[in-house]
This record gives structure tokens, sequence and C-alpha cells, in this order.
């Protein structure tokens, strides 16, 4: 009885764990519906998120948003932006701090972030699911 | 306004956004950032940094409130307001760090004018900002926090962009030109004091340089280069200062990858410092070569350790003498105990006296080697 009670805790642990694993293909990168674009390389993706880059390629303005933490989050930091959370945070303190840029806007939730971005004209940001794809649009990523 | 009145202010602001949630404010497009930090530092023989460091000491505060708010999609404003306490120079004076309107045309050309942060080397513009480096003390020969503030911004115009060079990676650049003027409390005017000269109004002068790095294709690793020509002038009730333009250059490389940070710098500053008293005079032929390679590596998401290794020597002078060069081995140590908290300890083994030291605090002389422990905790949002 007791074996049994220890594989089930092991098992519920294992599907816990499985569930609040995202990988970069959970990932979605969205935009405001308005912009023109309808993909992005990596390489501006990057860009636009480490403040290289404040416009699309189309020439119109990229508002970048981001999570305040979470797996999400951090997927997204370590897959296409090349930082973990604290040197992305620095990055941008050192922006800040130096008059050369203001902080992305950050959210407690994908669905505060989705919200903001299906309003905001220029903005971009990331969420492993969407289900109203019809506020928001999801973009390629391109090589 | 009363600058106790200011600082009283910048105090009830901390208070009160570090009371309401611990994290910068965000009002639609206005943001509200800041940091506070209290250093310690030891060393066993000489004073070092204006403090008296040999019995230990506590006298290393500093704080700043950062506001900026972009008014339109190409048009931002902002000002940071800075004040720091470190043994004999700073005070409870609140100063303007920074303040600027930034218009930015597209990614190619940006142009910001106010009072501006000078882009030299690696960290010069962000040096102030603790929260940014693993480090305590940044490589002093580079960045001397004693004598930071003439160094740090101007008062004029800066035009900037970024190039996007596609597999290439992309060149940034950034020009500026205007007047840096000393800080009345900072440690040149220290340093010329100690000269017997004082002044009503701090020296200023004309400066004008600028800064190019290409960030490479290869995400983290970005070289570059500075250069930037610089006056002094002022006159007081016992004398002159005269600092003739001179032209410093700085090169530069960095490189991050996962838990590895790499950086490596070399500085050339030639100067002559020329001081009046009636017809008599003092000149100071300074030229300094300075270089340092840096090494971090992050142990774990909040402890962070690395080390480096900063040389400099003034090739006007016998650099054979400890007054005329500075080699300085550090090891360090940084934990965040949040986002937002961070602490930070440092071992230092100084030989040499060119850099980091005032014979006031010093009045028995300088012995040529010291060992320093430098601590600090900072908060910031």
């Amino acid at each position: 009885m007791k074996h049994i009670r220890v594989r089930m805790a092991f098992l519920g642990l294992s599907v816990v764990l499985l569930a609040a694993r995202v990988q970069a293909q959970d990932v979605m990168i969205v935009a405001n519906k308005d912009i023109a674009v309808s993909q992005i390389s990596s390489a501006e993706l990057r860009d636009i998120f480490t403040g290289a880059r404040s416009r699309f390629s189309d020439g119109s303005r990229a508002v970048p948003v981001v999570l305040k933490g979470g797996p999400t989050h951090e997927v997204f930091l370590n897959h296409y932006v090349k930082d973990n959370p604290n040197e992305f945070r620095i990055r941008w303190r050192k922006a800040i701090f130096t008059g050369q840029g203001s902080m992305p806007k950050e959210f407690n939730s994908e669905a505060e972030l989705l919200q903001y971005v299906a309003a905001t004209h220029g903005a971009i940001g990331y969420a492993s699911r969407v289900d109203d794809t019809t506020a928001v649009k999801v973009l390629v990523i391109v090589k | 306004m009363p600058r106790h009145k200011l600082a009283s202010l910048l105090c009830l602001a901390c208070g009160w956004f570090c009371c309401g949630g611990l994290r910068a404010q965000d009002m639609d497009h206005l943001q509200i950032h800041g940091f506070a930090t209290q250093g310690f530092l030891f060393s066993t023989k000489n004073n070092y940094l204006t403090m008296k460091s040999s019995s230990g000491s506590l006298q290393w505060t500093e704080g700043a409130i950062n506001l900026n708010d972009s008014v339109s999609d190409k048009m931002r404003v902002g000002i940071q307001l800075h004040m720091y306490q470190m043994g004999q120079i700073g005070g409870p004076n609140v100063l303007v760090d920074w303040v600027s309107a930034d218009y930015k045309v597209n990614d190619k050309l940006g142009f910001r004018a106010g009072k501006i942060k000078i882009p030299m080397g690696l960290f010069n513009d962000s040096q102030d900002v603790d929260s940014l480096f693993l480090w305590t003390l940044l490589p002093q020969a580079n960045y001397p926090d004693d004598n930071r503030d003439f160094d740090l911004a101007a008062l004029g115009g800066e035009l900037y962009g970024s190039l996007d060079l596609e597999r290439r990676g992309r060149l940034q650049y950034r020009g500026f030109a205007g007047e840096s003027r000393l800080d009345a409390n900072g440690g040149y005017v220290l340093s010329l004091a100690e000269y017997g000269l004082t002044f009503p109004t701090p020296p200023s002068g004309k400066v004008f340089g600028g800064d190019l790095r290409w960030a490479a294709a290869w995400p983290g690793l970005t070289f570059g280069a500075s250069a930037q020509s610089q006056a002094l002038d002022g006159s007081g009730p016992q004398g002159t200062v005269h600092l003739a333009p001179f032209f410093m250059t700085a090169y530069y490389g960095e490189w991050s990858k996962g838990k590895w940070y790499v950086a490596a710098e070399y500085w050339r500053v030639p100067t002559t410092t020329q001081l009046y008293f009636g017809t008599d005079g003092i000149w100071l032929p300074v030229d300094q070569r300075s270089w340092y390679p840096m090494v971090s590596y992050r142990l774990t998401e909040k402890l962070q350790i690395g080390t480096y290794y900063s040389h400099s020597v003034n090739k006007a002078a016998d650099t054979s003498l400890p007054e005329n060069h500075s080699k300085d081995w550090a090891i360090s140590g940084r934990y965040n105990f949040n986002a937002n908290l961070y602490g930070k300890i440092e071992g230092h083994f100084l030989h040499g006296t060119e850099v980091g030291y005032h014979n006031g605090r010093n009045p028995d002389g300088l012995k040529p080697n010291t060992a320093l422990l430098a601590a600090r905790i900072g908060f910031t949002f």
C-alpha cells in the first residue's frame, strides 16, 4: 500500500513537471494586428528585445513587452534573446540609468500581455498559448 | 531649490517607492526607477579613495532617482538625480546626473541634448550604476571613483544611431560635443586643493568625442573604440589651472556566452596639467597607459564570481616608482537576494600608488603595497 502511494506521488509530480515545462516551440511571438509584417527574423527579434532596434522591417515602431517572470519568459529570453532573466534586466537597467532607453512594459500574466498587445499599436510580445487569434497576430519566425 | 530640500525630496521619493511594492512605477509612459547602495572599505595600509579605509570605513553611500517619459513615438525626455558620499568627496548634495531630451528619427539617427553621459570605453557612461556590475570597484585606472564627476557627463548634444550589417552584425555609433565642469565636491577639486588652489567657480572645459562599436553577428561579442578631446581651465584667488586640449583613446572588447563573461580594455590618456601661482608655475605631465582583462562566471542563478587584473603606468615619468604605476588584482563575488537586492564582496591586492590615493588622507606618506577589502549592498528598482 505504501509503495503504491509513493509511486502515485512520483507519477503526480512527473505530470506536474511535464505540464510546467515550456519549450522554445511552445512560445509564440505575438504582435498587434495593425503591423504590416507577418514574419520576423530571429536576429530582428533579438534586436528589438535588446533595444538595438526600435522599428520593424516595414519601418513602423516596435514596442516590446515582456512577462515579469515564469517559464515562458525564461524560455523566450534564452532561446530568442540569448539572455537569462538577470542579464536581460541588467541590459535594460543600463539603458535606463544612462538615459538611453525605457524599460519594456512588464506583465504579471500572459492574458494581460495579450490584452495590451491587442490594444497597442506596434506592440510585440510572446505567450505560450493564444486562444483568440483574431485579437493579435502570431508572427512566423524565419532564420 | 535649496540643496537640503532637494535631498529631503529625494529621500521621501525613495521611501515612497520602496514601500510601494519594491518595483518601478509605470504610469502609462512615465517610468520611475532608482537605486541606493551602501559600501564598506578596509585597507591594510594606505587610506584609499579619500576614505579612512585603514580603520574600516562605511563612508560610501550612493543613490539616484530616475524619471523618463516617452512623450511621442520618437521623443523621450528624462532626468536622473544623483547623490553620493565617498570619504571626503561628494556629500548630501543632490546633483543632476543627466537630463536630456532624446529625439530618435529612426534606428540610424537619433539626437539627444542636455546634460548627457559621455561614452568612453566599455563602462564610462554607466560606471556610477553599481547594480549593473559584479565588481564592487571597477578598474580604477580607467574608471576612478574619486574623479568620475568630470569624466561622466557633459552639457551639450549627442548624435547616435546604429547600422544593421545583417549577417555581419550591427555597428553602433555615438558622437558628442559640449562642456564638462568639475564637481565642487569632487576628487579633482580636492586634488587641486592639495596643491593649494581653490576655486569660487569649479573649473570647466570643452569636450568632444565619439564611440564606435561593432556588435558581431555572434551574440554577445562586441569590439569598439572611443576617443575624446578634453580641456580644462579655472582660476581662483591663489592661481589658475590650465589643461590644454588633450586626446584620449580607448580600445575594448567583450564577450558573453552562457555563464561566462570576458572583457578587456586599453586606454591612453596623455595630459599636461599646468598650475600657476602668480608667475610661478608647476607642470604635471602624464602619459597614462592602462589596460585590464576581466573574466566572470555565474555559479548559480544568484551567485556570480570573477577576477580582473588592472595595470597602469605613467610613461611620462619613472615607471619604476610606486607613484607612477598601479597594479591591481581583484577577486570578486556577487549574490542577488532577489531582482532588487544584492550584495557584493571583493578583495584587492594593490601595488603602486598611481591611482586612488589623496595626500590629505595619507599625511604620513604612502606605502607601496596595500591589500583591500571592499563590500557593497545595493537596492535597485
